[in-house]
């Protein structure tokens, strides 16, 4: 009933926009992490031509990725916040999706309103709130203190330091990681696991399996692109993030490999390092995306539903 | 467990906590006590240190750690020493050019992916797998790739675009596209092509179908994406920070970012506090809306359903 | 480097490269630069040791307190005796709340202009945009490790110190010829500051300037002060702390054998007190987020004078390492070419140089001094407005002079191994 050619005009100017302000700027960040820096002004040089490219700066990158070397580490250490983060997500985040797909038949709407509305605060906001509550004399400092979980804290070798939590703890930036970043990751998991039919679990139930195999083999696969999709959505930009841990930590030792890309574009002469990082590091997620694409894809082959 | 410790009931109370806990866990209709113990608690820790920065925010001290009764003069004062919400020039500026950007980005991104998702939704040619896969990713890049890609476009590519709004704006606008796209596109396949097919076979015509049929059918999904953009944008700091122009296009993210790396102090509580209930006024607006117009279509349709649904 | 930058907290965004920009720079710039403008660096990092005969843009050796280096002009300033000129807008380029607005406005009053300032987040996106044209103020601040580049690219314009009495009459002597632009062929100085230690005696137990050898060694030993210790996150002051922690004074070596050490040295701290990095050291030493600090002597007098409580006020103290101890900073001020207000621009020059002006700028907005010999550490002590315990914040004609220590222009190579050192330092590992 349409013309043939309505629905491409339609979606034109989205293309379009795209490709100007999301590919292009990619090509910005190649063509100057192969190009050259203004001996006076210090600005990037870009070399837009391939046969211009100089690979000096990638090289340089690539040889301190390699163990030993400086974006080896922090990129371990990103790598390590980034899974715990994921892991704490999981623990705290599959449960409570579970629950409130599943049971809170009555209160549902409060709990979903409840879920919802960490959204809807600002990222930044709920870091400065943590950052109160943290602080030497902060209610959670003291709750933490009162009830000795600090001491255990310690003991365990989570902190380096049980009264001062700002002072450059990994432990800190992974759960302000965690906090900051599971809303992202629980909405997308309660939505698979709410479309889940009923009638699955029951037919395995009437077939004998129990309780825990129920879950294991019925609940869990079904839910498995929910959980996958809510990784990828946080997973992927974590590994970007900077800022993080400057607000929670601002020690060298907790730096993500965001904080070099930083560094090398506030000043000094090698914007050219900061774009050839940018580069490794959106190929690496790049891999990392397509691998989820790849997993979906036969997730929707093996399990029609 | 203490308390069973001391009434020497260990073993067989520890031995039926595990048999209920694996119950819990197992047994979707049994009685999920601890499921419910870990839902409340991850809400309460959610949600309780924004209430706590809230009631901060009116703490009649500088301090953020110990409450010495309230005021709002960190929202009202006009003196030069307290530098309050509404009164300081920073805090004022970088709330106007949050609004600014939010309100430019609603305005553009919306109508650009109302389209998107049509076109996307529907057409079937060449490039149309692209373009889908493209709209994607958008909604995973790590926001400093976004911002140092955006920096590098318009230092060396795209010179006509001068940092500050202008550059701030089109960056907003890129990384919101996809939401709405998401959100309407979701709603395009729910609602099917039944309604215009219908229209088409009254003999309407196709710019009739799409304007009278189609449209008024797509509106609530349509305002649930504009909240949602606002939020976003709101939401922004590395985008903004990566574009910006200096002290003049500061956002209300960058400023708490600074506070939070010096010390914050109850304005900046404040300011938080403003925008957010500005953003949830913009949501609940939109759920509203939303709700009105999809009255009397049955529980799958709400607003957080579309919210949550956009898990890729 | 830049301490101005604290003020927008920590956004510092030193990079809005223009490529149009760049090149309208060079083609300005004139036959004598058409030889560096071939030679662009091609990356692989750098390798090489430190060169004591490099040049800088101009052809010139690079400016060292003991390498006075007069900029030649490259073209005659305005004429002497002309009248300023009156209405419209007069802009200043500067960092954002680096001078206080009642300074500005006193001027806009006295000349009827408009006095307007357009910001930018540091000295180096500042001279981008200079370059490219997108900003056409008519004074700008400077900083002497890049005077010689602007000057290169013709991005400021001699200066007719006729017009600028104020420099003779009440600046420093060491400041009023400096060595960075003998003759101030194209500057006059604005702030000046020097980098030592900000800590609280409240929490610090040790005595630190009477540390020996060297009481920047108290960062290594600062295991009590574990995750309350913070140096500045510059790559510059960074490591020049830790080499002169080494009683290395070479603050502007390029070997990468001292770089090497120095990194080292700065990441044994991550074991002794899990050191944190950063600029807002007034802010976070008044609110106790940190005890012991690197940082600039106006951050101990705006922490004093504008965040401390009464108590943080009582245990505040500065450690100045003194002439030829500590790198000390100064920043300028300068016309820019863009300028249609020529005469006016130098009067501002003269204004901001004028006692009156400079000491309220200074005490009440800026917190960082200018370098006016009326500013005097005992008179402020005498006056109340600071304690006895500070006064050493305060610095005098006599910390500047050859054997000053400064941070000054690297070569590109230089530079490079300067920030990948730091790089490595701030990855944690």
């Amino acid at each position: 009933m349409y013309p043939r050619w309505l629905w491409p005009a339609f979606a034109l100017p989205g293309v379009v926009w795209l490709l100007i302000l999301f590919v292009l700027p990619f090509y910005a960040v190649v063509g100057v992490a192969f190009g050259s820096v203004d001996p006076i002004l210090l600005t990037a040089v870009p070399a837009w031509n391939p046969a211009q490219w100089n690979f000096g700066w990638v090289t340089q990158v690539l040889t301190e990725l390699q163990p030993g070397g400086i974006y080896w580490d922090v990129f371990v250490r990103t790598l390590e916040y980034v899974l715990l983060s994921l892991a704490g997500c999981v623990l705290i985040g599959y449960p409570v999706a579970y629950y409130i797909s599943r049971h809170a038949s009555r209160t549902k709407s409060l709990l979903l309103i409840l879920l919802v509305l960490p959204f809807w605060i600002s990222y930044l906001m709920r870091m400065l709130a943590w950052i109160n509550l943290l602080s030497p004399g902060g209610y959670a400092e003291r709750f933490l203190s009162a009830t000795h979980i600090n001491d255990l804290l310690f003991h365990l070798g989570v902190v380096s330091d049980p009264n001062n939590y700002l002072g450059g703890e990994s432990f800190t930036v992974i759960i302000a990681l965690i906090y900051g970043y599971i809303p992202y990751f629980i909405l997308p998991l309660y939505a698979s696991l709410d479309r889940i039919d009923r009638s699955h679990l029951e037919a395995a139930r009437d077939l004998g399996a129990s309780p825990w195999r129920a879950f294991l083999h019925v609940t869990l696969p079904l839910s498995r692109t929910g959980l996958l999709g809510g990784a990828v959505l946080i997973v992927l930009p974590m590994f970007g993030d900077y800022y993080t841990p400057n607000i929670v930590s601002g020690a060298p030792t907790t730096s993500m490999i965001g904080n070099q890309i930083d560094l090398y574009f506030h000043g000094g002469p090698q914007p050219t390092i900061g774009a050839a990082i940018t580069i490794l590091l959106s190929l690496f997620l790049v891999l990392l995306m397509g691998y989820y694409m790849w997993t979906i894809h036969r997730a929707s082959r093996d399990l029609p539903a | 467990m203490s308390q069973a410790v001391a009434t020497g009931r260990t073993t067989t109370q520890e031995f039926s906590t595990w048999r209920r806990l694996r119950g819990w866990v197992g047994n979707p209709w049994g009685k999920p006590r601890f499921l419910v113990v870990i839902t409340w608690t991850y809400i309460v820790w959610s949600i309780a240190p924004v209430l706590v920065a809230i009631q901060f925010s009116f703490n009649d001290s500088r301090s953020l750690t110990v409450w010495h009764g309230f005021t709002t003069k960190w929202y009202t004062s006009t003196s030069p020493a307290i530098n309050s919400v509404f009164h300081d020039p920073g805090l004022r500026g970088a709330l106007q050019q949050s609004m600014k950007l939010a309100f430019l980005d609603v305005v553009i991104a919306t109508p650009i992916g109302v389209l998107l998702a049509l076109g996307l939704a529907r057409w079937r040619g060449r490039g149309s797998g692209g373009a889908n896969f493209l709209m994607l990713f958008p909604l995973v890049t790590p926001e400093i790739v976004m911002g140092v890609s955006l920096l590098l476009l318009f230092s060396h590519l795209l010179t006509v675009v001068p940092f500050g709004t202008p550059a701030q704006v089109l960056g907003h606008v890129t990384f919101s596209i996809s939401y709405v796209v998401v959100i309407v596109r979701g709603r395009l396949f729910s609602i099917g092509r039944s309604y215009e097919e219908a229209a088409a076979d009254l003999g309407a015509a196709p710019a009739v179908a799409l304007y009278r049929v189609l449209f008024p059918l797509l509106l609530p999904a349509i305002v649930a994406s504009a909240a949602i953009v606002f939020a976003i944008s709101i939401d922004d700091f590395v985008i903004s920070q990566w574009l910006s122009n200096g002290a003049n296009t500061t956002t209300v993210p960058m400023t708490i970012y600074n506070a939070t790396r010096a010390t914050p102090q109850p304005s900046t509580d404040g300011i938080a506090t403003v925008i957010m209930v500005i953003t949830l006024a913009a949501v609940i607006g939109g759920v509203l809306v939303f709700r009105f117009f999809t009255r009397g279509e049955g529980g799958r349709g709400s607003a957080i359903d579309d919210v949550a649904g956009f898990g890729i | 480097m830049h301490p101005k930058e604290r003020r927008l907290g920590a956004t510092r965004r030193d990079f809005l490269m223009r490529s149009g920009g760049a090149a309208l720079a060079l083609s300005g710039a004139g036959s004598f630069l058409a030889a560096c403008s071939n030679s662009t660096t091609t990356g692989g990092g750098a390798t090489s040791g430190g060169n004591p005969n490099a040049n800088n843009p101009l052809g010139l050796p690079l400016a060292r307190p003991n390498v006075p280096v007069t900029i030649p002009l490259y073209e005659q300033p305005i004429a002497s005796g002309m009248k300023p000129e009156t209405g419209g807008d007069f802009t200043i380029f500067n960092y954002p709340d680096y001078i206080d607005p009642a300074v500005m406005k006193a001027f806009g009053k006295k000349y009827g202009v408009t006095v307007k300032v357009t910001p930018f987040d540091d000295i180096n996106s500042g001279i981008t945009k200079l370059a490219s044209g997108t900003v056409q103020p008519d004074v700008t601040e400077m900083t002497p490790d890049n005077i010689a580049r602007v000057v290169a690219a013709k991005l400021i314009k001699p200066l007719n110190l006729d017009y600028i009495p104020n420099l003779q009459k009440n600046v420093w002597p060491s400041l009023v010829d400096p060595f960075y632009d003998k003759g101030s062929h194209y500057s006059v100085p604005y702030t000046v500051y020097t980098t030592g230690i900000l800590y609280r005696t409240d929490f610090v137990k040790e005595d630190i300037p009477s540390l020996t050898p060297n009481p920047w060694d108290i960062f290594w030993q600062a295991q009590a002060y574990k995750g309350k210790t913070a140096l500045l996150s510059e790559v510059r002051e960074t490591i020049a702390m830790a080499l002169l922690h080494r009683g290395d004074k070479d603050i502007n070596t390029e070997d990468p054998a001292k770089i090497n050490q120095a990194v080292k040295d700065l990441q044994e701290l991550y074991n002794i007190c899990n050191v944190k990095v950063g600029d807002l050291q007034y802010s976070t030493v008044a609110e106790r987020k940190a005890y012991l600090n690197q940082a600039w002597s106006g951050d101990a007098i705006s922490g004093y004078l504008f965040y401390a409580d009464k108590e943080s006020k009582q245990a505040l103290r500065f450690w100045n390492p003194g002439n030829g101890n500590g790198p000390i900073q100064n920043d300028m001020w300068s016309i820019c070419s863009t300028t249609k207000k020529p005469v006016l621009a130098h009067l501002w020059l003269n204004w901001i140089l004028d006692n009156t002006q400079g000491y309220n700028n200074f005490l009440n907005y800026n917190g960082y001094q200018p370098p006016l010999t009326e500013v005097d550490p005992g008179q402020l002590v005498k006056k109340g407005i600071l304690p006895e315990t500070l006064s050493d914040t305060v610095l005098t004609a006599a910390d500047l002079g050859p054997t000053s220590l400064q941070e000054m222009t690297l070569t590109t190579q230089g530079q490079q191994l300067w920030q990948n050192g730091y790089s490595q330092f701030l990855s944690g590992a």
